[in-house]
């Protein structure tokens, strides 16, 4: 049986599977932005925190996805949320640390005319450092949700849906076909987003 | 008139070791003058301005800015009726002339056409054609046309005193000398207290209506650009010697 | 292109442990406890009686990755079960006649494949509906049929073997009338356990002769439609290993007919439940009971 074939014959999961795995990765994608961007410029305004902040963000970087999601499962049982909270820790250094470098990388002249003139710290946030950073904040946000369209795939194995099921069912009976059926869309979500983020990156962007 | 600055025993010591930037510096500056403060490097004058304007917090002293005490302020309340204008310029790349000029009007809720008049006055003031430039972002502008509008953009609210730590420093030898003549024009139009720091003597004795010599975080010498050039003040003396003040100097 | 692609990422996976095939034998094992039990009992045997050294693949994967690597001799033999090669591999519809199932696989694996089944170890491993004791008990549960009645409140949760084979789930719904509330979760087959533990899913299918059911409260119920085969499990070997190696098929023989259902259970228990290193148990067992 050919992809087509497949695709065709099983079009209502296929889409049911892709919209699992949107779900996954735009929740904890938005949800990583909510608590790494703040966090990010908290690092900006209280430099002892980097240290210890990023710190703890590479440790859940580094640790490999399976058993990440295996030591979240005592906690938060299996299922979607677990591999959710998988996603957001994976998500978090490269937010994090892109707001940082893209906010300490405005130029401190123009931070010193800023503050000079009466700026207060939220104009000068607002008006200054967060536009002129946007173009690396939102890098750190397309690697990000990149990645996490690949982790993802292997929330399948504990229960959360998305494109891993079709590839881990592949793999449990051997069937190429199957495998392909989910890393096919999951390698061209991963594409699509990198593309489209990539566009609003570009648009952003300061040319100094 | 009330002055513009009052600056009595001012001082700076570092939070860490303790080691005083400026000490006991004591001056007035009013409506129309400008004060320039000379010295060698690490002579404390940077420090003295940033004290004005409570970038940095003075450790003893008072500042009364337009007569009152800069330290009842807010430090941004302060800042925005101070002209803060520096070496780098620091123009936001990402706002055009226009909006660089008009920040601090914006912030203070000025309405629109308010601003945008006010914007095509300053533009004028500082000899930049106003339809060329209105929409142009600072990386399509020359070192000195940028600094031109830091000038503007400092005096946008129209404040009473106008800070400026080495503005021309940066510029050309060529360039430098055209702003300063300019400088030299609007300071009486003006009619603002400024005050200048510069170590570049000829630029002081053009510029200042007083020149304060600091050396070492003191304020050795405070008098006119006639007194300056014959002061018998070793310091003074040394600054001099080093340099052959140019035909503007005696103009 | 699809296909190429798949095979060749199988074969590079299976490559990586198999060099210089000539001076052992390879025994593989599915993954999950008791294959690994009984293929680690299997290599001991060989081990003691042959002399020859064993190379475990333990974990390796499931019923179908196990059967292509024994078809492309990456491994020698690993134990398999009648059912499930009558119904996975060889495709036929699940029927229950214990002695012809396990007749017809023995003489179809020879001329397809050319690989030999030997003497069952004797004891049946069929699938077992698995439901929280608690639950059997307020609501009557016994059989299997009884779960059509709770089932559209009901969510089920299956490893993703269970999910694609023809003696799994999409028979079982049909011959018991089984539709519930959504489609099955998917996960990894050891993860149903504590899902079904942690009231994350209702209804399971695991093992009959697993540790965890009676440590975890768990109640199997009876496949009164006779929907599951007979799954006795046996080595299955190459043909031309056991040619090769003289003694074998007697070493593996005196293992047949020496585990019954309960003792499987008890040997499970001690991996699952105790957590024993699989090696000890093993040793132990064959101490006692294959002197």
């Amino acid at each position: 049986m050919n992809l087509l074939s497949f695709y065709s014959r099983n079009s209502a999961e296929l889409l049911g599977l892709t919209w699992q795995h949107v779900y996954l990765v735009v929740v904890s994608t938005g949800a990583a932005i909510v608590v790494g961007v703040p966090l990010g410029i908290a690092l900006t305004r209280r430099p002892a925190w980097r240290a210890p902040v990023l710190g703890l963000a590479n440790v859940f970087q580094t640790i490999p996805s399976l058993a990440l999601l295996g030591f979240l499962i005592p906690f938060f049982g299996i299922g979607a949320w677990t591999a959710i909270t998988a996603l957001i820790l994976y998500a978090l250094l490269p937010i994090i640390r892109n707001t940082y470098t893209g906010i300490a990388g405005v130029d401190p002249a123009v931070r010193e005319a800023g503050r000079g003139m009466g700026m207060t710290d939220g104009e000068l946030l607002r008006l200054v450092e967060l536009p002129l950073a946007a173009g690396v904040i939102l890098a750190g946000i397309r690697v990000a949700t990149v990645v996490s369209v690949g982790v993802a795939t292997i929330g399948a194995a504990i229960g959360a849906g998305g494109l891993g099921v079709y590839i881990f069912r592949g793999v449990a009976t051997v069937d190429d076909t199957l495998i392909m059926a989910g890393a096919l869309p999951a390698a061209l979500l991963a594409l699509a987003a990198d593309a489209v983020l990539g566009i609003a990156q570009r648009r952003l962007a300061w040319q100094r | 008139m009330t002055a513009a600055v009052d600056v009595r025993g001012l001082a700076y010591a570092l939070p860490g070791d303790g080691r005083t930037l400026v000490q006991n510096v004591s001056f007035t500056v009013g409506p129309g003058e400008t004060l320039v403060l000379l010295g060698r490097s690490g002579s404390g004058k940077t420090t003295t301005l940033k004290l004005i304007n409570r970038l940095l917090e003075p450790t003893a002293g008072e500042v009364l800015v337009a007569g009152e005490p800069a330290a009842a302020l807010e430090p941004t309340r302060l800042r925005r009726r101070i002209g803060y204008v520096i070496q780098e310029v620091g123009l936001f790349p990402h706002f055009t002339v226009a909006q660089n000029i008009g920040l601090v009007p914006r912030l203070e809720g000025w309405p629109a056409d308010r601003i945008a008049a006010r914007v095509r006055e300053l533009l004028a003031l500082v000899g930049l054609d106003p339809a060329a430039f209105l929409t142009r972002y600072p990386h399509q502008l020359s070192g000195g046309q940028r600094q031109r509008v830091g000038v503007a953009r400092a005096l946008a609210a129209d404040p009473p005193l106008l800070l400026l730590d080495e503005p021309f420093g940066a510029l050309d030898p060529i360039t430098r000398v055209e702003l300063q003549r300019e400088f030299r024009g609007l300071e009486g139009r003006l009619g603002k207290g400024m005050v200048f720091v510069t170590h570049d003597v000829r630029e002081g004795l053009l510029l200042g209506t007083r020149i304060g010599l600091m050396h070492e975080g003191r304020l050795l010498f405070l008098g006119t650009p006639e007194e300056f050039r014959g002061s018998t003040q070793p310091e003074a003396v040394a600054f001099m010697s080093a340099v052959d003040p140019g035909p503007a100097a005696r103009g | 292109m699809a296909a190429i692609g798949g095979r060749v990422l199988l074969t590079l996976a299976l490559l990586l442990g198999a060099c210089g095939r000539h001076d052992r034998i390879v025994v593989g094992a599915k993954n999950f406890t008791e294959s690994d039990l009984l293929a680690e009992i299997v290599a001991q045997q060989i081990e003691r009686r042959l002399h020859v050294p064993v190379e475990r693949r333990l974990h390796l994967g499931g019923t179908f990755v196990c059967h292509q690597a024994i078809l492309a001799g990456q491994i020698d033999l690993y134990v398999e079960y009648s059912g499930t090669a009558f119904t996975a591999v060889l495709k036929h519809p699940p029927v229950v006649e214990r002695d012809s199932v396990f007749h017809q696989v023995a003489s179809e694996y020879s001329r397809q494949f050319g690989l030999r089944w030997l003497t069952a170890f004797g004891f049946d491993n069929t699938f077992a509906i698995l439901v929280r004791a608690a639950d059997a008990e307020r609501y009557g549960l016994k059989a299997i049929s009884d779960l059509s009645r709770v089932a559209p409140r009901w969510h089920a949760g299956f490893g993703y073997e269970f999910l694609e084979r023809a003696d799994g789930f999409a028979g079982l719904s049909r011959v018991y009338g089984l539709h519930f509330a959504a489609p099955p979760t998917a996960m990894d087959l050891g993860l149903t356990y504590r899902a079904l533990a942690d009231r994350k899913v209702d209804v399971i299918a695991g093992n009959s002769t697993d540790g965890q059911i009676a440590a975890l409260h768990l109640v199997a119920l009876e496949d009164d439609r006779h929907y599951f085969p007979p799954y006795e499990a046996a080595p299955v070997v190459r043909a031309g290993t056991l040619e090769r190696y003289a003694g074998l098929a007697r070493a593996l023989e005196e293992l047949g007919g020496k585990i019954s259902d309960d003792e499987m259970r008890r040997l499970n228990a001690a991996a699952d439940v105790e957590h024993r290193d699989i090696r000890t148990i093993a040793h132990e067992w064959l101490e006692a009971h294959v002197p």
